[in-house]
């Protein structure tokens, strides 16, 4: 079967970060089958980034992300949004908002920013600058009047876990003040750093349930004003989630070195499969013909009980790098499931929550490897 | 926030900020692009939202049942219908 065309394309420009958030989804080291063990000068340059959503647009990509680390670090943000659209892509930054600063914001608005993606750590500042391991929460408050006075669309983003789940209710009372459109109180998801501090991180079964309680009313109190997405932490539900609406469907991820994957997390929760480079093969070859992208499309690579499951088409057998990272194969049912033979992991995890248990390793730039395959 | 049967004739309704409508390349059709989403649009969708200029929304409605030969009625309904849905979602406002 033809592989369907992807909509959107999240370009993760640089893994620097003024942040150090114990949650990041990125990487805690990275390796590249095209890179050679120095760091930072392997990124892409300007001029990559640009064919990369070039190729992006053709290849049928209507929405980009720009994200990282900080995206707002890599001097070329306004040149790359002016590619993107110059493409006709419709361009969102997803940041930490620190050096937002007024001039920075007109920059961006001038080069066609359709949109912004604000993160904050808490409502308040001290909770805020101890989970972010850095001063920015006011940053933030100056960053979101600068977005709003230059008339972009605000969206903020709140990671939850354990430490800032009770402070639901002041976190949409800040989105209100900020004048956001849009606010997701996202639960922190088990990859990257998340995965590492996954034991001072995930929040008790009580918590979810008061915090979904409060949610749901401010979904209520809020309609028409804001919208308020929730996501729950899925190691407290019953079925896994769609994740990316299925592998190679409809998203893909480039990260710094240009290696293309099929969700951002899989290059470290999946570390036997071959990513491939933008510099070494077209976005096109990439979507349609790689390994990486082929393997678990569609149907056919399912187990059982997927395989003959109802909802097999529902949520795709869930997330693959959950099930690499808990199963130690990728090509297993979502642990999460309640039919998979698995779901004791995700259960003992449960069990074992100890509140006393807050301490965490704060995030840092990737470590850079030599990957066993680059080439000679 | 109306009901279709109370948005006035001399509403005019057009998108709202940070909401683009454009030609989807790799299918030909009308799309919406928003924050973290993508609409799809029908032929009928497209029309309506492409006339979104500063019309009236009973200049939307003539102009489309002149277009596709079609009761000026009905179409009127499709067109209020169409468009409380997407103020709804505030993809459009109402000015």
């Amino acid at each position: 079967m033809k592989p369907p065309r992807p909509y959107a394309l999240l370009a993760e420009i640089t893994y620097q970060c003024p942040l150090h958030c114990p949650y990041c989804s990125n990487p805690t080291a990275v390796a590249s089958a095209v890179l050679s063990g120095k760091s930072q000068t392997f990124d892409l340059t300007t001029e990559e980034w640009k064919r990369v959503i070039h190729e992006a647009a053709q290849l049928g990509v209507l929405q980009i992300g720009f994200s990282g680390g900080e995206p707002l670090a890599r001097r070329d943000l306004a040149e790359l949004i002016s590619a993107a659209r110059a493409a006709n892509l419709y361009t969102n930054l997803i940041t930490s908002g620190v050096g937002l600063h007024e001039s920075r914001t007109r920059e961006l608005r001038a080069a066609g920013l359709d949109s912004v993606q604000l993160s904050f750590q808490a409502d308040g500042v001290d909770l805020a600058d101890e989970i972010a391991g850095a001063r920015a929460h006011a940053s933030k408050l100056a960053a979101a009047r600068q977005i709003r006075e230059a008339g972009i669309p605000l969206s903020l983003n709140f990671v939850i876990h354990r430490r800032n789940i009770d402070r639901l209710a002041g976190m949409l009372q800040l989105a209100e003040d900020v004048g956001a459109a849009r606010v997701e109180l996202a639960n922190a998801q088990f990859y990257g750093w998340a995965f590492l501090n996954r034991a001072a991180l995930l929040p008790t079964r009580e918590q979810v349930t008061r915090a979904r309680e409060i949610a749901t009313a401010a979904k209520a109190r809020l309609a028409g004003k804001i919208d308020i997405y929730y996501v729950l932490p899925d190691y407290y539900e019953a079925r896994p989630k769609p994740c990316l609406n299925g592998w190679g469907q409809r998203y893909f991820t480039v990260n710094p070195l240009g290696d293309v994957l099929p969700c951002p997390t899989a290059s470290s929760a999946i570390p036997e499969m071959r990513f491939e480079n933008v510099r070494e093969r077209s976005l096109d070859w990439i979507w349609h013909e790689s390994e990486s992208f082929n393997r678990f499309r569609g149907t056919e690579w399912m187990p059982e009980p997927c395989r003959s499951c109802p909802e097999r088409e529902i949520d795709f057998g869930g997330c693959r790098c959950q099930a690499a990272l808990l199963t130690a194969n990728a090509a297993n049912t979502d642990p999460v499931c309640t039919l998979s033979a698995n779901r004791a992991l995700i259960d003992a995890v449960l069990a074992d929550i100890n509140v006393d248990e807050n301490s965490w390793t704060y995030r840092t730039a990737p470590i850079h490897f030599e990957a066993a395959t680059a080439p000679v | 926030m109306a009901t279709p049967m109370q948005i006035a004739d001399h509403t005019r309704p057009r998108l709202a900020r940070g909401v683009r409508l454009q030609t989807d390349s790799a299918t030909g059709k009308g799309v919406l692009l928003y924050p973290e989403g993508i609409l799809e649009l029908n032929e009928t969708g497209r029309d309506i939202l492409g006339r979104c200029n500063g019309a009236t929304i009973g200049e939307v409605a003539r102009q489309l049942a002149q277009e596709y030969d079609v009761d000026l009625a009905t179409i009127a309904a499709d067109v209020r219908a169409a468009l409380g849905d997407l103020e709804r979602r505030k993809l459009i406002e109402f000015t």
